[in-house]
């Protein structure tokens, strides 16, 4: 670093009290830039929730002013009028089984990967870190769902959410800082593969797994494109699904519709506040497709 | 390479020496099948005139949906315009994207009260998801009473929002792509600032550095890392980002961009019709044009990278 040598001295008139008023000033203008943006996220949230809290007639009379009464029936109308439970469940089920999947297979991938125990694992890896630029897999996925008799089924739709290489390779990273003498120790004493990787492996990534495991249950989650693509039947629809199918048809009913957007956003929130720190590190490794 | 001996570390287990291949199988395998198969296939499909319809032969047509793509009158046109607005989306997002995340992790890296409430904040829309994301704005842009209508009302302008002049709504989308999004560049950045060590500005700082050669000196040069991630991400992401096109304005001609070109014509126009004429082998040589362009813009980044960190080598 050439730091020292290419910066100027400062004029000799520099003195205390200056400096502590450039420091006042650089915090105004800080909260000033913070509060303008703060606006523009909190202001979003504000009109959902003030929507969700009106009637149908004050929301058309005047669409940002205060509900006249703390009206929850908006909620209850999203909730019957579409099949909300429902949507949940399914969401949870897609969730829950692709990225238990997910996170087992990769685990045995992850593992020989980064102790180079096979010939061709960095071939494999670089596969992994080349699926970013790949072209879409779109066109050809669907027709190997259809051809397989998985078009429109719970199964194939959760068989497109097995793979994940951010998630992999945030894996072999984690593992790759794992020493190797614990492999030769466990082997040592007899410890069968499968049992060294779920009782000692393990463990000791656990928070790479859980970032993983975090980056993967929010994808599925949040995704909207495949289940248009691919789930035709009301009854296989997750919640983000529902939620556009809704807004499709109740789209000028804009109090239940807030409330039904507010219902599936409050659990959300809820987990980001609890989870923050998993959910941040998972989401920025992961931050590749918006 | 001692692989044999590597193999004999678990040579105990019933599996015998196969068991990590044997248990490496089924996620390359699935990996191979789901995604690196079909991402190729692309390639082959790009060449047929597949329609996607169980029972309906695929021929192979060579370079049509190429020429029909960038030479047929009319609809290449309309096609063209799609590469140029997915390059203008990316280019806006990246940049805005990128200016914007900076300025909040250099605001927000300072001993501040209610930073992590900040922070917390803007990251909020990346765990909502484009649902929504897209639907939250809708409201929010509600051209008729709604709060953003009301502010520019108050300026004496009026506007349709989502639902005005293509070139309008496709704005707005770039607004609520960046909304959405920004946090994720802003994280990265901040963790790549933490990691810088205070002394650098220690040093700086005793020969006399204001704020601004602060940052050119001591932040810019060290934040290289998350400064190549964020680009990269950026320029790459926006590229082939597109849902938020689908939530807010649907697939309106003058607005669209190649990915959802891709989905339009493989996948119908209006989502869960099942009886438009799906064309899959065109979809799939837009596929092309979009990895294409990916590619040019990953290999440019790649360079600007490169020649950047060799800069503050010297």
């Amino acid at each position: 670093m050439n730091v020292r040598t290419t910066l100027q001295r400062p004029p000799l008139a520099a003195s205390a009290p200056s400096a502590s008023r450039q420091a006042l000033r650089t915090k105004i203008v800080s909260y000033l830039i913070l509060g303008v943006f703060a606006i523009v996220y909190i202001g979003p949230l504000l009109m959902l929730v003030n929507t969700a809290l009106k009637s149908l007639a004050e929301f058309y009379r005047d669409p940002i002013a205060l509900p006249s009464s703390l009206m929850l029936d908006n909620f209850f109308e999203a909730w019957e009028l579409a099949n909300f439970p429902g949507y949940l469940m399914n969401s949870v089920f897609y969730v829950v089984a692709a990225t238990g999947i997910f996170v087992l297979t990769s685990l045995f991938v992850a593992f020989p990967i980064a102790r180079g125990y096979f010939k061709g694992s960095n071939v494999l890896l670089t596969l992994y870190l080349i699926a970013l630029f790949l072209p879409a897999a779109l066109i050809p996925q669907f027709q190997l769902i259809l051809h397989l008799g998985l078009y429109n089924t719970q199964p194939g739709y959760i068989l497109l959410f097995l793979v994940n290489p951010i998630g992999m390779i945030i894996l072999v990273n984690y593992m790759k800082s794992i020493p190797r003498e614990l492999d030769e120790s466990a082997a040592m004493d007899g410890c069968s593969y499968p049992r060294f990787v779920f009782s000692i492996i393990l463990p000791l990534i656990k928070p790479a797994v859980a970032t993983v495991t975090v980056l993967h249950a929010i994808g599925v989650w949040n995704e909207l494109i495949l289940p248009t693509i691919y789930l035709t039947k009301d009854d296989f629809y997750p919640i983000t699904r529902g939620l556009i199918v809704f807004a499709g048809v109740y789209g000028s009913n804009w109090p239940a519709l807030a409330a039904a957007v507010l219902m599936l956003a409050i659990p959300m929130l809820v987990l980001y506040i609890i989870l923050q720190r998993h959910i941040v590190s998972g989401l920025t490794s992961g931050s590749v497709k918006g | 390479m001692n692989i044999i001996k590597r193999h004999y570390l678990f040579g105990g287990g019933r599996l015998g020496y196969a068991a990590p291949l044997l248990l490496l199988a089924p996620g390359v395998f699935l990996y191979l099948l789901i995604a690196v198969g079909p991402s190729l296939a692309t390639f082959a499909f790009s060449f047929t005139d597949a329609t996607g319809i169980g029972g309906v032969p695929v021929n192979f047509i060579g370079l049509e949906n190429y020429a029909e793509f960038l030479f047929r009158g009319l609809r290449s046109r309309d096609n063209l315009e799609a590469v140029w607005r997915t390059v203008a989306f990316s280019v806006f997002v990246t940049s805005i994207q990128f200016f914007l995340g900076l300025i909040l992790a250099l605001i927000l890296n300072q001993a501040l009260k209610g930073r992590t409430f900040f922070r917390t904040l803007y990251f909020m829309p990346v765990i909502l998801g484009v649902a929504i994301q897209g639907l939250m704005w809708k409201l929010f842009l509600l051209p008729r009473g709604g709060p953003v209508a009301q502010v520019l009302g108050a300026f004496g302008a009026k506007s349709e929002f989502l639902g005005g002049p293509p070139l309008e709504a496709f704005a707005w989308v770039i607004v609520v792509q960046i909304w959405a999004n920004v946090g994720i560049t802003m994280v990265i950045f901040l963790a790549g600032m933490q990691a810088i060590r205070a002394d650098l500005y220690d040093a700086a700082k005793v020969d006399g550095a204001n704020g601004w050669q602060l940052f050119k000196h001591v932040t810019w040069p060290q934040l290289t890392p998350a400064i190549n991630t964020n680009f990269l991400l950026n320029i790459v992401g926006s590229l082939q980002a597109w849902a938020l096109f689908l939530v807010l304005i649907g697939y309106r001609p003058g607005t669209q961009v190649l990915g959802y070109l891709v989905y339009a014509e493989g996948f119908g126009r209006t989502s869960g019709a099942v009886t438009t004429a799906f064309r899959q082998g065109f979809a799939a040589a837009a596929s092309i044009v979009l990895f294409l362009l990916v590619l040019v813009a990953a290999l440019v980044a790649n360079y600007i990278v490169i020649r950047r960190e060799r800069r503050y080598m010297e």
